[in-house]
């Protein structure tokens, strides 16, 4: 493959429907305004538009040319300003394979390199063969001839195809977690969005009357909280089908060197990730998952797009029993330190976590209970907040390991994070007065993920531990060893990590 | 463990953050006039202005005369072959500690105000967060640079 090659033709078409996706609101809005007028020649805007699209997609294509030499891709790109991109395989993150729904007609997919940090997909090629995509996967990640200076790991980086091991996701699985999906809120947030856009043009048509006459009704109260509820449902059903089709067929694949994450229904993706990119593990129990014994693996890879844009979190197992958690991370990521002892923030701790949990809640109840005269009932917020700044208490945890750090802690759902010690960008303690004053102290820690990086942190810890920390990050630079057991501390809450049997 | 040796910066960022601050801080003169704006100067608004008014001034001064004393006064820097080390915090306190081997680049940037003190920024990315060192004298703002990377050069990359 040492000559530049164009991409299959369909590239231009999908170009075209992903211009059409990437800004399917305005282009309703657009369309649902024009429709009103009389005097909008609809039909025509619409296939004008549309040609327009695919005049821009077919010089795409034709400007858009690549070259896979070993180890190094090679694209050019651009209509007007050409744009050369030259990409060494020692700074692959993490290598994408998506099949959608177009491509997938003509048995085709897209592959997407990326590197750190790089929010835009600057390596991507839109439509190739399957075969070819493989053989490029293949030849980016074949062992460097030539060994100038590289990363340590990527020495006896030798790609060895055979799966160790296939695990996939349960029907029953699948199910619970498309049903439990956090991504609710996000779902609403979609709907609320659209809604405020097309609101004026329903407004004024007898949509309203409709619902108003066939929903159960008497009063407007009730009209607004059938109202309400419909939404809900309407983003429950959203999230409910976007997981269902985004995470069936999930498939993860254990290899020598690297993981292989294959999802999807409609649009298939494929995701390789090598072990040494791995930035950090973190497990998460959402609050409907948790009391089901269920939680959601992700990892951080340094890659500029994740399974969001922006950040490099990455899915690595949907919903798994807590019970199998250990064994699967045992047998996927043998060299994390999964168990040990972990301390807790002080008792002393535990009113600060309640007042800044309960504070603002209690007094907004307050206010609005004293001027409106609702029903006591109301005062349920300020209950379920202090058991919130409880349970957030009770769930902290700071650990440490040789090479590893571990932080628990809870917003709405519980995360657990491992990270490797040598892979923490920077580490922040930080007091506020009262913290001061307490000998408190909050621990954050950066890793690297996508190109703004994720951090963990956990609060109200104790000041002497943010320390020991710092102090091991520091150690760990030297390249020392400490060794320093929890088990002197004798009157400290020390528990044991991560508590999933 | 030894604590490292720690720098201040240099007196003369309190003359920049006294600049800089005495025109940031205008903003917020902003409150009293959108007050005056929306509910006249009559009666009893007008007393809610002038109190605002005068709040605001306070804080101006205040912005001027002592938090850039004070943010000189807590900031420290240490940087040796390991690791970057920086306190800063009037009211919240952080400490910061950047492993040398995960610096990605390092740069010294100047404005105007800092170029009119001789003075300089140092910045210091990794793959996930962004650090600066607000104000070195130039000179000194050039040889940090060059020993951070100097340092970080031979400290092993890997992201």
């Amino acid at each position: 493959m040492s000559d530049f090659k164009r991409q299959h033709p369909v590239a231009a078409l999908s170009r075209a429907f992903g211009l059409i996706r990437g800004n399917i609101v305005t282009i309703l809005v657009f369309l649902f305004v024009g429709a009103q007028s009389e005097s909008f020649p609809f039909l025509w805007w619409t296939l004008g538009g549309f040609a327009f699209l695919l005049v821009v997609g077919f010089a795409n294509w034709w400007r858009f040319l690549y070259k896979v030499e070993d180890g190094l891709i090679h694209i050019k790109s651009g209509i007007f300003v050409r744009k050369n991109l030259y990409l060494t395989k020692d700074r692959i993150q993490v290598i994408d394979i998506t099949a959608g729904i177009i491509q997938r007609i003509f048995g085709l997919v897209q592959l997407d390199i990326q590197t750190a940090g790089a929010s835009s997909r600057a390596a991507s090629i839109e439509a190739i063969t399957r075969d070819r995509a493989e053989a490029i996967n293949r030849l980016l990640r074949r062992k460097r001839e030539d060994s100038g200076e590289e990363d340590i790991d990527d020495a006896e980086f030798e790609i060895e195809d055979d799966i160790k091991q296939t695990i996939s996701l349960p029907n029953k699985e699948l199910l619970i977690a498309a049903s439990t999906s956090g991504s609710f809120g996000i779902a609403l947030s979609v709907i609320g969005t659209v809604f405020s856009q097309i609101e004026p043009l329903i407004s004024e048509s007898q949509f309203y009357d409709y619902l108003y006459s066939i929903l159960p009704s008497q009063t407007d109260t009730m009209f607004y909280i059938a109202l309400i509820a419909g939404f809900i449902v309407f983003a429950w059903l959203l999230s409910f089908f976007g997981t269902l089709f985004n995470y069936g067929n999930f498939s993860l694949e254990i290899k020598e060197k690297e993981i292989v994450i294959s999802r999807g229904i409609f649009e298939k993706k494929r995701s390789t990730v090598p072990f040494n990119r791995i930035q950090a593990i973190h497990i998460s129990e959402g609050i409907i998952r948790q009391p089901l014994g269920y939680a959601s693996i992700h990892l951080e890879s340094a890659a500029g797009y994740g399974d969001d844009r922006g950040t490099g979190s990455i899915l690595f197992f949907p919903l798994i029993k807590r019970k199998r958690i250990l064994s699967l991370l045992d047998e996927v990521l043998p060299d994390y330190q999964k168990e040990l002892a972990a301390l807790k923030p002080p008792n002393r701790s535990l009113r600060r976590y309640i007042f800044r949990s309960t504070f603002l809640v209690t007094a907004i109840t307050a206010g609005v209970w004293w001027w409106f005269d609702l029903n006591v009932l109301m005062w349920i917020f300020p209950i379920l907040a202090f058991i919130w700044g409880w349970l957030k208490y009770n769930d902290t945890a700071l650990g440490w390991g040789d090479d590893i750090l571990v932080l628990r802690s809870r917003n709405l759902s519980k995360s657990t994070a491992y990270i490797k010690k040598k892979r923490i960008q920077d580490l922040s303690i930080s007091q506020s007065p009262f913290q001061r004053y307490r000998n408190l102290c909050s621990v954050q820690v950066y890793v690297a993920s996508g190109d703004r990086g994720k951090s963990f942190s956990v609060r109200d810890v104790e000041l002497e531990d943010g320390l020991t920390v710092l102090e091991q990050i520091r150690i760990e630079g030297v390249n020392a060893t400490i060794d320093e057991s929890l088990e002197s501390e004798t009157e400290r809450q020390v528990i044991q990590l991560p508590g999933w049997v | 463990m030894k604590e490292p040796s720690f720098h201040k910066l240099t007196p003369r960022a309190i003359r920049v953050w006294q600049w800089s601050n005495s025109i940031r801080s205008l903003f917020f003169f902003i409150f009293p006039v959108i007050y005056a704006a929306i509910f006249g100067l009559n009666g009893f608004n007008q007393w809610v202005v002038i109190s605002l008014a005068v709040l605001v001034f306070i804080a101006w001064l205040l912005s001027i005369f002592l938090m850039p004393y004070l943010t000189w006064k807590n900031w420290r820097y240490a940087i040796d072959e390991n690791e970057i080390d920086l306190k800063r915090g009037v009211i919240f306190k952080t400490r910061t500690l950047i492993p040398l081997s995960r610096v990605q680049h390092v740069d010294t940037r100047q404005g105007p105000l800092l170029r009119s003190y001789d003075l300089a920024s140092v910045t210091i990315s990794t793959a996930a967060t962004t650090h600066e060192i607000p104000a070195l004298d130039e000179v000194l703002a050039d040889r940090v640079r060059q020993q951070i990377s100097t340092y970080a050069r031979l400290a092993e990359e890997d992201v």
